[in-house]
Order: C-alpha cells, then structure tokens, then sequence
C-alpha cells in the first residue's frame, strides 16, 4: 500500500456528522407531499373507489386513481430486458394482483394532510382465491427451463447423477425450507421527484440510478436524456432497490401536473408489499459419497416462489454444482406463481439457500461416513470447474478452511453430538461451512477530470450503499498517483457524469475499478507521463499548459464484446459477464466456523463466536472489507435464527411487516465475529486482482450454525429459521 | 407557537398538534441527519435528545418539545469542526457501512455513556440494542462506545 493512503472509509466523516445526505433529504421550495392508499384484498379488482372524504381533507390537492397506460407503461421486468422490478405498473387499471398494492395516490401540501387522506380512501373490491405458499393449492409449478429457455436459465447438469447416486453407498436425502424473507434497509424506499424545465430530476437511494433514467423514460414515452437520477449515498440496498421502483413514473406524472417538485416516503410496512423480497424455496439434495466420504454424486431440486405477472428467475445450481468436485450433477429448478409482487434479489439471493442445503448435507456425509467436518470438505476440493471443465481464475477455499480451523480451534472440538457444554449448563456446538459466490463483471465508463489547482474528479458507473466502493475507488487512485485519498472528488450512483449499471451481485468493485486503472493510464498518457509513480498534478497539468485534462475509458468482462454491451449499460440495462469466461470460471470463496450455546432451560440459541476467512481475491479497502464481512455474518445469523415474511394465507400479504416484528439482528444478538482474508491477487479476472466479497460473506453461514446446532443437540433442523420452540420440542 | 431550544437555538415553529419531533427535524428544519427508518420507534435511527434524554423522535410529539432543549448530531462536533471523541472511534472502528443509522447510533452511544451503561461489552450492547444496523456493524459500534467510555473490553461472550 502507498503510504499515503489512508486506511479509513473515505465518506466517515460525514457519517458520524449526519451531514451526508441520502435521496429524501432535501426540501426543495414549493415541496408537496404524497402517500399511497393500498388494496386490502390478496387478490381481485377494484369495483369502486371512494374519494370524497380525502378530497376533502385541507390541503389536499388531488388523489390520483387511474393513469392512463399509454401515459404510464410497463417499465418492464429487470430480468426480461426491462427496467422494473416487476413488469406490473399499479394504478394503469382495476387489477388487484397482491395485498399491498397501490390503489391512489393522494398529493398535499403537507405530509399530513397526505397521510390523513390516504387513510380516509376505502374501496370496494371483487376478491378472488389467492394462493400466498409453495404449497397452497392455487399456486402453479412450472419447470423454469421450460418456460424461459435461455442458457443462462437451464438446469445444469453433468454426467449421470441418478445413477452414481443410486450406485453410491453412503447417500444423504434431505428437504430444506427457506421462508420469505425481506432485506429490510434501514433508509426507507423513498423519492424527491421535480421537473426542471423538461428535465426529470429523480433523487432517490437506488442501486440502479440508470434502469431509473432509462426506465421511466420509457413509461412516460420521454428521452432518456431529459432524466438525471441522483443517488450518490444509498442508506442500505441488499437487492431491495436494484431496479426501477413503480412509485416513480406516477410521482413524474404528479409532479408534472400540480407543477411542483413531489417528496414521497414508503411506510416500512408499504416496502414490504410495493418492493422485492427474498422468495420463499424449498430446496430437495441428494448426496452420494463413497465410505471414505468422497463426494460422487449430487442432485439437487428446487421450488422457489415468483409471482403471476413474471417468472423470477433461480440460479441456485449455479453454486451447488460447483461447490466441490462432484462429476456427477444433476440440478432441476422450479418456479411457483404465487399472489404476490415480484421476488427479487436479496443478498445472495440464491447462494445463500443453495449452500445452507448442500452444506447440510455435507456435514449429515461427514457423520454418516465417521469424517472430520473440515477434513471431508478439504478431501473433495475442486481442482477445476467440474461443470465446464475450465480452470478456476483462482480457488483459495482449502486455504480459507485451514486458516479458520487454526484461528477457530477447530482441533479441540469432541466430534461427539451434545457432548460439549458450557460452564452455564448451556450445550455447546461447533460447525463449519463453506461458501462461495460467482465473480461477474459490467461494463462500466470511468471519467476522470484534473483542473488548473490539481484537484481529480473520478465518476464512475456504481452505486455506494455502505459497502465502501467510494473507499475503495479512493484507494485506488491515491495510491496510483501518490495523493491523498480524502482529496479526490468520487461520483458514483449519479447519471449526470457517467452512465450508470446496477450495482449488485458483488461486481461493484470488480467493474468500477479496472475502468477507473484504464482511465488513470490514458491521464497518464495525456500528460506525456510514465506509466507509474506518484505525481504533483496541479504541476503536470501546468506543465501541459491546461487548465483542465479529461480522460474517458470504459472496460468490459472477459470475452464480453463491447460495442453491445457499452450499449446497454448506456441504456440502464444489466450486462453480466460471469462467473463462466471463455478461458476461467471464476467464484469468491469463504469458510465460516461457528460456536453455538444453546441454554438447556430455554432453548434459546445463541451465536458467541464466529471465524470467517475469505476469498475475495486481492482486498482492495482492508478496513471496508472486514466490515462488510462481520455485517454478512450478522446476515447468516438473522436468516438462521430470526428472519421470517410470515405470509396470511386467508388474505394475502406479509403479517410481520414493521421493524418490531420482522427480527433483524440487535446488538445484543450479536458477539466475536473475527474475519480473515486469504488477499491472493487474482490473475485472471482484472488487473487489480480483485473479486467479489459482499455476497459470499453470508453465504454459508446458516448451514454452519445449523451444523453448530446439530453438534449442540444432536437434532438437525430443516426448516429456516430455526425458533426456540422446534428446539425444544426436540430435546 | 412553539419554542424549542434546537442545538442552542431557539427556534419558533408553528405546529400541528400531530406533528412527530421528527418530522419538524427532518422535514422543516433541514435537520437531516436526524433519520426516519420505521416511524414508529422500533429502529432508532431517529434518536435525538430532549433535556440530555435519549429519545426517539418519531414518537415524541413536536409541541412535547416546547421550552425544551433538542439536541441532533449537527451539534456532536465542536463549533470548530473537531469531532467529538465518539464520532471520532466510530470513524477509528468504521462502526459504520451506509450510515443511515449512524447519528441515532451516536446520539444513543452518547447517552449510554452518559447513564452510564458502559460496564462491559454486554452491557453495551443491551443499551444499545434499541438502535437497528442492518449492515450490521455492530461489532464496531460497541468498540467504539468502549473506546470512548474510555473503558477496556471485557472478556464476556455473552452467550
């Protein structure tokens, strides 16, 4: 590291001042206010809606029921070349498809008069029969490769798994439940919408600033170039805002008629009915391994929730198929239309319960066939991808175990099931998993400005959500030209100075930054400098007789071709290369070892400890990274132990939708998380040697606690979360 | 009328009887750093303190305030800039991922070291589990709180 790097979070400062400001801060002059009246049926049409008394409510201005769907279209489904997170635009037309969604749209001077008047809104309603679970009898199942036949989308499958598993002599055969969940940011989903002229000016904490500008273009039939979405701190995302939000076409359309700049705020309970969640699945793994717990056979079948109006893709076999070097694979996903809004993506969307059912598995292998936990995971190590062939770009996960069973202890747990306790009566248990994640890449445009005072502007496709892509942009050009990180001016989640891709999926810092190299070397070159070593810029820009040098340079994925994709991102949508290169397959690896206590009286579970060692490739910002581990721990321990969208299946819609009731960790939740990195450079993936880590931090973490609990208890429990009462139901 | 004395202010608002604390912080007085997460005073993002209390704004009514002192995290730092030592072990511990918690977790921390709850790390954490962190910093945020109570950790796990 360049000693004038520094190594804190860049945006910190502004943090802990409350100065930084998030979408909704801000009170432009002439503000009014809107909220949202919803269907309180799961499911049918509006007959009739009633009105009068929210009009009459002081300071009302309009209450919006219907858009006309040629001044509001779809904005499309992200995951079929659209811009939303679902294809269903509310208020276009009577349909009611969930519990939740919204049915007027009240505009007021002041926020109160606004939510005094939506409550005032009643409508009468036709309900239908909604079915809200994988197993109530309206839902439809469909075979996902059937109905959208992209290769992408395909289940994979290598060699002949029915028949190495039939023929294996040790064989595991377990059904694990994984209920809805949702990502619960702390900043609530919310929007300042205004025109400036023919400008659409959107502020709003996105993940994709670009599906917004290009998505609500397309809704309301305007040019592109006439929206700026600004987004340049986002209060927590995890996948909830990672497309365009169906609040703000009808805000545009708003703001457009009363003339004046919009401010709306989502209740908490109205984001857990008008945004994405983590869909319900239900995960069916078959393990074959021979006596010495060589791993020969896996099959692996999912159900996983989507709604009616689009099919929510699953890529679960994607990671389980490669997870160790098993030859014989088979996987099968299904998709299950349920009442309800899109699902979407929740970090690690589909790793995260992916490896809970393989790494589940697993361990029942590894006590069936007499193996150590951590030893029978080293012995079936891939030395290559197995469902393509390729090389792995890099694959430290061997190494990640072997550092975490060291730091952890590993050697002294008794292998024996309730056999461990504390000095408090409280059972004892130690579990191990492991995760991984795919390494993808966007293209992404990277523009770097130096005035006459030697002052660097960086704006770059990518959005700063808490996970430090700022710092580690900072990091990455101080250390290159030898200046203060805090002094480099970083634009980031902003459509006004670069073209903006959704950041997700953990190729943020993947995508930004080789962009960000590439620009730094054609600086270089346009000041006639080498091509390393720290320089005076405000003496190199004099020198060259400027007051101003701007350089452009935007880089791509392995083997993705340019044109096209440079177009898309220019066009807000997704263009994903990986985890499969022409040359390499490429995944972020993590090994997670876990103390659980499970007090004898009450059952309750507690997680005192946890060693988490990570493949990311070369870290890129030491400091960030360690956090965005420890908050993927908490993650797991919150998926494991708590978080549950408990569904009304007589009347639709999620029960627990408030903060109180749906239990994300608290502090007190919440102990020794140590983290350690492998910090190999990556050689093949980006110059910088860097892959994903946001995601693959919580992958595997709830199948070592639950391997933790079996140790505990002796119990395996196959429905997440595990609550106190099936522990005690159990011992 | 009302009167508030807002980070040494006074400050006259005319009020609706329903107006939340927080919703004159925010949503009047450009107050932002003060933060709605749920509004009903289940995630304390919205933590202020009224008379050197810690409240959450949300459910303390605006007029509740009158002839009150309110203090937000705009006040933490001295007039000079210099960070008070709290933020400044936020920052050391980086008890932070998107901040949006941030100042509700400082204005509780300052106020947990005030009642004096910083005996150890679980007690710590007890104190401060009325403040949700989704990205879940909360490892760094106790490190902070003890850095600044000036207190070394304690061995306890907890569990």
């Amino acid at each position: 590291m360049n000693p004038t790097s520094t190594a804190q979070r860049v945006d910190a400062h502004a943090k802990v001042t409350g100065a930084l400001r998030y979408g909704a801060d801000r009170l432009p002059d002439d503000l009014a206010y809107a909220v949202f009246a919803v269907a309180t049926i799961g499911k049918g049409r509006v007959v009739d809606i009633d009105t009068d008394a929210a009009h009459r409510v002081p300071g009302v201005h309009s209450v919006i029921t219907r858009i006309d769907p040629d001044e509001l279209r779809s904005p499309g489904f992200i995951m079929a070349n659209g811009y939303g997170f679902q294809s269903l635009q509310p208020l276009v037309d009577d349909r009611v498809a969930y519990r939740g969604q919204p049915i007027a749209l009240v505009l007021a001077d002041t926020l109160l008069a606004a939510v005094e008047a939506a409550e005032l809104v009643t409508a009468t309603y036709e309900a239908e029969p909604i079915a809200v679970t994988l197993d109530d009898p309206g839902a439809e199942t469909i075979t996902q490769a059937e109905a959208i036949p992209i290769p992408m989308l395909a289940d994979t499958i290598t060699g002949d798994a029915d028949a190495a598993f039939a023929a294996a002599p040790v064989q595991v055969d377990v059904e694990l439940h994984g209920p809805a969940q949702h990502q619960v940011p702390m900043e609530l989903i919310s929007s300042v919408v205004e025109w400036r002229g023919d400008t659409l000016v959107v502020h709003e904490g996105t993940q994709n600033s670009g599906a917004i500008q290009n998505g609500v273009a397309q809704q309301l039939g305007i040019d592109p170039a006439r929206v700026e979405v600004i987004s340049p701190s986002v209060g927590g995302g995890f996948g909830q805002k990672n497309s365009l939000q169906p609040h703000i076409g009808p805000l545009a359309i708003a703001a457009r008629r009363l003339g004046r700049p919009i401010k709306l705020v989502l209740t908490r309970p109205q984001t857990f009915h008008q945004a994405s969640f983590r869909p319900a699945s239900r995960q069916r793994v078959r393990l074959g391994a021979d006596t010495s717990g060589r791993l020969l056979a896996a099959i692996h079948e999912i159900d996983q929730q989507t709604s009616r109006h689009d099919l929510f893709p699953g890529l679960y076999t994607e990671v389980s198929s490669r997870l160790y070097g098993i030859r014989d694979f088979r996987g099968r996903q299904r998709l299950v239309r349920t009442d309800v809004q899109t699902p979407g993506y929740m970090r690690a969307p589909f790793e995260h319960m992916s490896v809970h059912a393989i790494e589940s598995a697993v361990d029942e292998i590894a006590y069936a066939t007499g193996q150590d936990p951590v030893q029978i995971r080293l012995a079936n190590d891939a030395t290559a991808d197995p469902v393509t062939g390729l090389p792995f770009s890099s694959r430290h996960v061997a190494e990640c175990l072997r550092r975490g069973a060291e730091r952890f202890g590993w050697a002294e747990r008794d292998p024996q099931p309730r056999s461990m306790r504390a000095s408090d009566g409280s059972l004892v248990g130690w579990g191990v998993a492991i995760g991984a994640y795919p390494g993808s890449v966007t293209p992404a445009i990277a523009r770097l400005s130096v005035d006459a005072t030697g002052t660097i502007t960086v704006a770059v496709a990518g959005h700063e959500m808490g996970q430090g892509i700022r710092t580690a942009i900072a990091r990455l050009v101080a250390d290159d030209l030898g200046i203060d990180p805090t002094a480099i001016v970083i634009s980031v989640g902003d459509t006004r100075h670069a073209p903006q891709h959704l950041t997700a999926g953990s190729w943020g810092t993947a995508s930004a930054l080789p962009a960000v190299h590439a620009a730094l070397g054609r600086l270089r070159t346009e000041l006639g400098l080498p091509a390393t070593g720290a320089l005076d810029l405000r003496a190199e820009v004099a020198a060259a007789g400027r007051s101003r040098v701007d350089v452009e340079a935007a880089t791509v994925g392995a083997g993705q071709p340019t044109e096209p994709v440079v177009d898309r991102l220019r066009t807000g949508l997704v263009a994903i290369a990986g985890p499969e290169y022409p040359e390499f397959v490429t995944f972020s690896y993590i090994a997670h070892f876990v103390e659980v206590r499970v007090e004898p009286t009450t059952c309750r579970i507690r997680v005192p400890r946890v060693v988490s060692v990570a493949d990311c490739g070369r870290v890129a910002s030491p400091v960030t990274a360690a956090s965005q581990v420890r908050g993927g721990v908490i993650w797991g321990i919150g998926a494991t132990l708590r978080e549950q969208s408990v569904v009304d299946t007589r009347y639709g819609g999620f029960l627990n939708s408030t903060m109180e009731e749906y239990p994300i960790p608290v502090n007190a939740d919440v102990h020794r998380i140590d983290v350690d990195f492998v910090d190999q450079p990556d050689p093949l993936l980006n110059p910088m040697g860097v892959k994903g880590l946001g995601e693959v931090a919580m992958v595997g973490v709830s199948a070592a606690i639950g391997n933790a609990v079996f140790h505990a208890t002796g119990t395996r429990f196959r429905r997440l979360p595990i609550h106190i009462e099936d522990v005690l139901a159990s011992i | 009328m009302t009167t508030f004395i807002v980070n040494g202010q006074k400050v006259d608002v005319d009020l609706d009887p329903r107006e939340s604390l927080l919703d004159v912080l925010h949503g009047r007085l450009q107050l932002f750093g003060t933060k709605k997460g749920c509004d009903h005073g289940q995630c304390g993002a919205c933590t202020v303190h009224l008379d050197g209390r810690r409240v959450v704004s949300c459910l303390t009514m605006a007029v509740q305030a009158d002839e009150r002192e309110v203090r937000t995290i705009e006040d933490v730092a001295a007039e000079d800039g210099t960070l008070h030592p709290l933020q400044q072990a936020f920052i050391d511990n980086d008890a932070m991922q998107c901040g949006y918690c941030t100042p509700g977790q400082i204005m509780s921390g300052l106020a947990c070291i005030a009642e004096g709850h910083t005996g150890g790390d679980d007690e710590i954490r007890e104190h401060m589990s009325g403040n949700l962190c989704r990205c879940g910093a909360y490892v760094g945020i106790v490190a902070a709180i003890r850095q600044a109570a000036g207190q070394t950790a304690t061995r306890q796990t907890g569990a």
